[in-house]
């Protein structure tokens, strides 16, 4: 889960993208944390996620898992994972929580300076940053940097760059749109940080310039 | 993972999941090179075989083969740490553990990321590096601090450097005036690398979400540039029990 600060895009494509996590400390407030972490996943699905997992079931928005599953699925030490996708969201998100006041860890990934922003609108005061310098080594092996945009969404790097080649062939060849692309695109991130909302975005900006080895 | 041949009706549904590119045809059917394999477990999460022919090595959990699973299958949980993840909680939970407490930096090196994979001598040049510049403070609950055999060479344990994982973390925590030194040995170790990693350095913010100066200039000075996203802990947390 490291990786949420290493997404990679314009800052304007960033400004859709704000993951969001629920995390109960080890040893200083995993005893009795169910019901508030409870809490805050109501709060989350009130404001309405672009994708979500619990640790406990460990299946993303779009898998078919209920909210009632996944709110009866929390005991001790679940850890929630989030992302939304626009700024008025997040804004109302951090609001909630702040008024829910739980007691548990919130981290927000995602551009510097809207975080900030948002935090002085909502009376916030950050604690702790965890700022990306960068990718490098042997950075020449990577991929491009259009297709790593898809790939860096998911938090464990399970989004392959060889499934971003395959959909974008799937959506040039009219097998696949945008939206369905972007939902198989989000399958293998077990971490359900994956925004299918900013992929399709970035699927409708990259499939008109590509070009495909078979039809 | 492994694909049963008499099974596999060669669609190739499961190939572009693979992140590596493990699965390629052979006569037809879809064969997974072992070689190449990072056993992440993608394949069979993601469902996509109609005929169920993927399923898991019947040899992923023999050692050293088995850390393959550990660093690379985000489900899995960790032999050593017994946690799932290869690295400990950082920065988000710092609001109540205070790890990183004032005047300090936590630095994340990320080896293998953004998927592309590592040997594990990679690991062990940066740790050797870094032992070479008395920088030995790697964090004890992560679970590269176990496969160090002497933490004052940064050598690991001889019968790991053949294996290979999706990503490893190697967490250290420093005062701030020893920022600009791990930086720099850093900055000379990715020449040497085969893979990749990526590079973070979390700190204790000041009032309204101000970067301490100083963590900027140091980053600056070494040649190094930050990303305009990043990792804020909010600061909601509280100590419990």
């Amino acid at each position: 889960m490291t990786h949420s600060l290493h997404r990679e895009g314009s800052p304007e494509s960033l400004e859709r993208d704000y993951a969001v996590f629920i995390y109960p400390a080890r040893g200083y407030n995993y005893k009795g944390c169910a019901p508030k972490v409870r809490r805050l996943v109501e709060i989350v699905y009130q404001v309405g996620p672009a994708n979500m997992i619990a640790t406990t079931l460990r299946q993303n928005l779009y898998s078919g898992v209920s909210p009632e599953a996944v709110l009866d699925s929390i005991r001790e030490g679940v850890r929630v994972f989030s992302v939304f996708n626009s700024r008025e969201k997040i804004k109302q998100l951090l609001a909630l929580f702040k008024e829910a006041d739980q007691g548990i860890s919130i981290v927000v990934s995602g551009l510097i300076d809207r975080v900030r922003e948002i935090a002085s609108e909502v009376g916030l005061n950050p604690h702790t940053l965890n700022v990306s310098l960068g990718i490098h080594g042997n950075t020449d092996r990577l991929p491009p940097g259009e297709v790593r945009q898809f790939t860096t969404m998911c938090g464990h790097g399970m989004v392959s760059p060889h499934l971003v080649r395959d959909i974008i062939r799937k959506v040039k060849t009219h097998k696949t749109d945008t939206w369905e692309g972007s939902l198989t695109l989000a399958k293998p991130c077990t971490c359900g940080i994956y925004n299918p909302y900013r992929s399709q975005a970035l699927l409708e900006e990259m499939t008109p310039i590509y070009t495909v080895d078979r039809w | 993972m492994i694909i049963y041949k008499p099974i596999c009706v060669g669609c190739g549904r499961c190939h572009p999941f693979c992140p590596v590119g493990a699965i390629h045809f052979e006569e037809l059917k879809s064969v997974v090179d072992q070689e190449v394999c990072y056993e992440c477990g993608n394949c069979l999460r993601v469902a996509v075989c109609p005929v169920d022919a993927i399923a898991e090595s019947p040899h992923v959990y023999d050692y050293p083969r088995a850390l393959r699973k550990y660093f690379s299958d985000p489900n899995a949980t960790h032999a050593v740490t017994g946690i799932q993840g290869r690295g400990t909680e950082e920065s988000k939970t710092n609001d109540v553990t205070l790890r990183c407490g004032p005047g300090q930096v936590g630095i994340g090196i990320e080896v293998g990321r953004p998927t592309l994979g590592m040997g594990l001598v990679d690991i062990q040049k940066i740790t050797r590096a870094l032992a070479e510049n008395g920088i030995t403070e790697i964090e004890e609950n992560n679970p590269i601090h176990s496969m160090i055999q002497d933490p004052a060479t940064g050598d690991l344990k001889p019968e790991l450097l053949n294996e290979k994982v999706l990503s490893a973390i190697i967490e250290i925590q420093v005062n701030r005036d020893r920022l600009a030194d791990v930086l720099k040995t850093l900055k000379a170790v990715s020449t040497r690398l085969d893979s990749v990693f990526t590079l973070d350095v979390y700190t204790l913010l000041e009032p309204g979400l101000t970067i301490p100066r100083e963590v900027l200039d140091i980053i600056e000075a070494e040649g190094f540039a930050w990303r305009p996203n990043a990792k804020i802990n909010l600061g909601l947390g509280r100590v419990s029990e």
